[in-house]
C-alpha cells in the first residue's frame, strides 16, 4: 500500500517507532516490553499512569506511541488515555485483560487507537505502527495541504481503511473495506491519491447555510445544496461531508443552548477542521455499523496540538476552562452575523460555557475510541472527543466516560427540528449528539454524529496552534480559516445514523447554535481539523453511497462515519 | 545422565505441561523473545510472575478473610492474575481466575473462597512445574549442551 511504503521510506519507519509502555503489572509489562523490541520499536515502560503523564508532559515529541493498560492502581487508564489525547494528541492503544465489549467501547470513546486484549501477541503489535502513520495523515489532511509534516500522510488511502486493527470486528471491517472500496471508486480521484482538500472558509460556510436553510434543514441534501450553492469546484462529496458534520454539530451543540448559539458557525467550522486527529477510516457505507475506521484510529482524542494544546494541557479539562478564557481558542468564527444564524463568539471566552466546554469537546475522544475500535464504528459518540461541543458538560469534561460529551443534553427538544433554523438546528444536533452519546453503543447510528457537532461554523484554521490564537485575532470576520478538507473518500456513511440521529435532532428545537457560544471549544477544533474532515468525509461517503443521506435511517443523521472526530 | 537424554527428558517435561493444559501456546512466544540482547528473559519473566503472583494470592486471601468482603478491591486483584497469567501462559491459572470472577461479580463469598483454593492450586502446580523445567535447562547448559527454543516448546 502506498502509506505503508511512505511509512518505510519516512526513516525506517516503524522500526524505531517510539512507544512508551504503560502496566502496573510487571510480568506483563515486561513481556510486552520485549514484544514491542521484538517489533524494532524503541521502548520506554513505566508502570505508573502518572510517571508516563510526566515523560510525555516532559517533551511531547518523545514518543509516537502510547500503549497502557486499562486497570491501574494510580489512575484509571481511560482518564490517562484522555489525558494523552487532549494533551499530547498522541495514538494511544489500551491494553487490558478485559474483553468485555464495553470496555472497549470506553476504550473508543475514550479516544484509543486500539484496543488490545491480553495476553498480547506480537502479531498485533507488529501493525500498531499504522496508528501513528494514520494519526499523522489525518492531520496532514486536515490542515492545508502541503502544510503538515511528512509525507507519511498523504496517501491516503487504501491503507488506511486497511489494515484496521485486526482487532475490530472482523465483520465490519470487511464490509467496510469493502464499502470503502466502493466509495472510492466514487469519488471524483482515485483514493489512493490526495484529494484536494476543501477548505470550508466563512463565506463558503455561508453559503452553505443560506443554502440549507433555504432547503429546510431536514430536507437538505447535498446534491440540492450544492447546486444552490453553486461553487465551482465544489463537489457533492464535499458538500455531504460538510452538511454530515454539521449536522452533528448542530446535535452537539443542541444540549447547550446558552452561549454557544453564538459561536456555532465558527465554532462548526472548528470543529471540522479539528478533525483532523482522528484518522478516520473511510467508513463503510454499508452496514451501518461504524466505521471502523473513522473511529478506530483516529479516534484519539481530539486534542490535537491546536486547541487543546491552548486550552492547557495540563489538566485537561479542568485546564481548559482556563484557557479557553484566555486565548480565543480559535474556534469560533469571529463573524457573528456572517454566519448568519450562528454566532459565533467573537471573542472567544465563549467558553464561558463552562470552561469545560471546551474540553468538553476533548473527552470526546473517548466515545470516539470506542468507535474505533469497532472499525465501524461512527463517530459517535466520540463526540466527546473532538468537538468541543461545549454543552452542558461544563463541569465535567472528563465525563466522558463514554458519553459523548457532548451536550451535555441529553436531549433537547427534537421536535420540531426541521423547521428550525439553523441554530436550532444546531441544537438538535447537540442534542442529538448528546443522546447519541448516551446509547452510544457502537453499533448504533449514534456514532457518526457526534462528530458532526463539534463543527462549529466557525472556520478552524487547521493547524492547530493556530486555532488557538485565531481567536484571539478574532477580530476580522473575514477570515479565512482553512476549514475542513473533505476527504471524500473518507466519508461513508455508516448508515447507523438513523434512528440516534433522529431522535437527537429532535431533541432540541431551540436551541440554535450552541455553536457559537462554545467558541471556545471550537478552536479546539480547528486543530483536528483534518479528523473533521475525516469523519464528515466518511460520513458523507456514505451517504453518498446510500443514497441521499436524509433519506436514510439516520434522517439527519446519516452520519455513519463518524470517526471520532476528536 | 548423558546431555541427550537430558534433552530428551526436558522435550517430554515440556511437553506434558501443554498437554496437561498447565501451559499454552502464549508460554511459547516467550522463548522467541530471548535472545543475545536479553538472554535471561524467559527466566526472568518467569519469576517476575511468581513474584506478581505471590503478592496478589496473598493480598486475595487477605481481602477475602475479612467480615465484610469488599469485592470491590478482590475483583481487581483477580483481574491482574488473570493478565499476567495469561500473558505467560499458565492457562489453567487463567481459567481459574475466570470462574473467580464470575464469583465475584455475584459477590458469592463462599464460591470465592473455594475458588481462591483452586487458583492457588493452580499456581502451585504451574509454579512447580516451571522450576523444574528450569532446573532440567540449568542441568543440560550446566553439562555444556544448549537450549534452543524449539526445546522449549513444540
Amino acid at each position: 500500500m502506498t502509506v505503508e511504503q511512505d511509512c518505510v521510506a519516512l526513516d525506517q519507519f516503524p522500526v524505531g517507532m517510539r512507544v512508551l509502555a504503560v502496566d502496573d503489572d510487571q510480568t506483563c509489562l515486561r513481556i510486552l516490553e520485549s514484544l514491542l523490541h521484538r517489533c524494532q520499536y524503541h521502548v520506554t515502560t513505566t508502570n505508573q499512569a502518572q510517571k508516563a503523564l510526566e515523560l510525555l508532559r516532559e517533551n511531547k515529541n518523545k514518543f509516537d506511541l502510547v500503549i497502557s493498560d486499562v486497570d491501574m492502581p494510580d489512575m484509571d487508564g481511560f482518564k490517562l488515555l484522555e489525558l494523552v489525547g487532549l494533551e499530547m494528541d498522541l495514538p494511544v492503544i489500551m491494553l487490558s485483560a478485559h474483553s468485555d465489549p464495553k470496555y472497549v467501547m470506553k476504550g473508543v470513546t475514550h479516544g484509543a487507537c486500539d484496543y488490545l486484549l491480553k495476553p498480547v501477541r506480537i502479531e498485533e503489535l507488529k501493525n500498531i505502527w499504522q496508528h501513528v502513520v494514520r494519526s499523522r495523515f489525518d492531520k496532514n489532511r486536515g490542515s492545508n495541504n502541503g502544510d503538515k509534516k511528512d509525507g507519511s500522510g498523504n496517501n491516503e488511502g487504501v491503507a488506511n481503511s486497511d489494515p484496521n486493527n485486526g482487532r475490530a470486528n472482523r465483520k465490519r471491517k470487511d464490509q467496510y473495506n469493502e464499502d470503502e472500496d466502493e466509495e472510492r471508486d466514487d469519488n471524483d480521484d482515485p483514493s489512493s491519491q490526495k484529494k484536494p482538500r476543501v477548505v470550508w472558509t466563512v463565506e463558503l460556510h455561508k453559503k452553505f447555510v443560506a443554502a440549507v436553510n433555504q432547503l429546510g434543514f431536514e430536507k437538505a441534501m447535498p446534491k440540492k445544496i450544492l447546486d444552490l450553492m453553486n461553487v465551482e469546484k465544489l463537489t457533492r462529496e464535499n458538500v455531504a461531508s460538510h452538511l454530515q458534520k454539521f449536522r452533528l454539530y448542530l446535535k452537539r451543540i443542541s444540549g447547550n443552548q446558552q452561549a454557544i448559539m453564538a459561536n456555532s458557525d465558527l465554532h462548526f467550522l472548528q470543529m471540522s477542521n479539528g478533525l483532523d486527529g482522528f484518522h478516520h477510516r473511510p467508513i463503510p457505507v454499508g452496514s451501518g455499523q461504524f466505521h471502523g475506521g473513522a473511529a478506530a484510529a483516529g479516534m484519539r482524542p481530539f486534542s490535537p496540538n491546536g486547541i487543546l494544546g491552548r486550552l492547557n494541557t495540563p489538566s485537561g479539562i479542568g485546564g481548559v476552562r482556563n484557557n479557553l478564557s484566555s486565548p480565543s481558542s480559535g474556534m469560533f468564527l469571529q463573524n457573528p452575523t456572517d454566519l448568519g444564524k450562528f454566532h459565533h463568539v467573537s471573542s472567544l471566552p465563549l467558553n464561558h460555557i463552562d470552561g469545560g466546554n471546551i474540553l468538553q469537546g476533548l473527552p470526546m475522544p473517548l466515545e470516539f475510541d470506542q468507535l474505533q475500535t469497532n472499525n465501524n464504528k461512527s463517530i459517535i459518540a466520540g463526540n466527546s472527543m473532538a468537538f468541543p461541543s461545549f454543552p452542558t458538560q461544563q463541569s465535567s469534561l472528563p465525563n466522558n466516560n463514554n458519553h459523548l460529551v457532548l451536550e451535555g443534553h441529553p436531549q433537547a427538544s427534537p421536535s420540531a427540528f426541521p423547521g428550525h433554523q439553523i441554530n436550532k438546528r444546531l441544537e438538535h444536533w447537540s442534542n442529538a449528539v448528546s443522546s447519541s452519546s448516551s446509547t452510544l453503543p457502537p453499533a448504533q447510528n449514534s456514532n457518526s454524529i457526534i462528530i458532526g457537532h463539534q463543527f462549529d461554523v466557525s472556520p478552524l484554521p487547521h493547524s492547530k496552534p493556530d486555532s488557538l490564537e485565531w481567536n484571539t485575532q478574532n477580530a476580522s470576520s473575514s477570515y479565512s480559516i482553512p476549514f475542513f478538507y473533505y476527504d471524500s473518500s473518507q466519508m461513508r456513511q455508516s448508515g447507523n445514523y438513523g434512528p440516534t440521529t433522529d431522535a437527537m435532532l429532535s431533541s432540541n428545537p431551540k436551541e440554535g447554535f450552541i455553536v457559537g457560544q462554545q467558541k471556545l471549544q471550537s478552536g479546539f477544533m480547528g486543530a483536528e481539523a483534518g479528523s473533521l474532515d475525516d469523519i464528515v468525509n466518511s460520513t458523507m461517503k456514505q451517504e453518498q453511497s446510500q443514497g441521499d443521506l436524509s433519506e436514510g435511517d439516520l434522517g439527519y443523521g446519516g452520519f455513519s462515519s463518524l470517526r471520532t472526530c476528536l | 545422565m548423558e546431555l541427550g537424554q537430558m534433552q530428551k527428558s526436558l522435550q517430554d517435561y515440556t511437553k506434558s505441561l501443554f498437554v496437561e493444559g498447565i501451559l499454552d501456546s502464549q508460554f511459547l512466544q516467550l522463548p522467541q523473545l530471548q535472545d543475545e540482547s536479553n538472554s535471561d528473559f524467559v527466566s526472568q519473566v518467569v519469576s517476575l510472575f511468581f513474584q506478581d503472583s505471590d503478592r496478589i494470592l496473598n493480598d486475595l486471601s487477605l481481602s477475602l478473610d475479612q467480615k465484610v468482603v469488599d469485592f470491590e478491591k478482590v475483583d481487581p486483584y483477580v483481574h491482574q492474575l488473570k493478565g499476567s497469567s495469561s500473558s505467560i501462559g499458565a492457562q489453567r491459572v487463567k481459567n481459574a481466575c475466570v470462574v473467580f470472577r464470575s464469583f465475584c461479580e455475584q459477590k458469592n463469598v463462599e464460591a470465592c473462597h473455594r475458588c481462591l483454593q483452586q487458583v492457588k492450586q493452580e499456581y502451585y502446580l504451574v509454579k512447580n512445574r516451571l522450576e523444574t523445567l528450569f532446573k532440567l535447562e540449568q542441568q543440560i547448559v550446566a553439562s555444556g549442551g544448549m537450549i534452543s527454543a524449539m526445546d522449549l516448546g513444540f
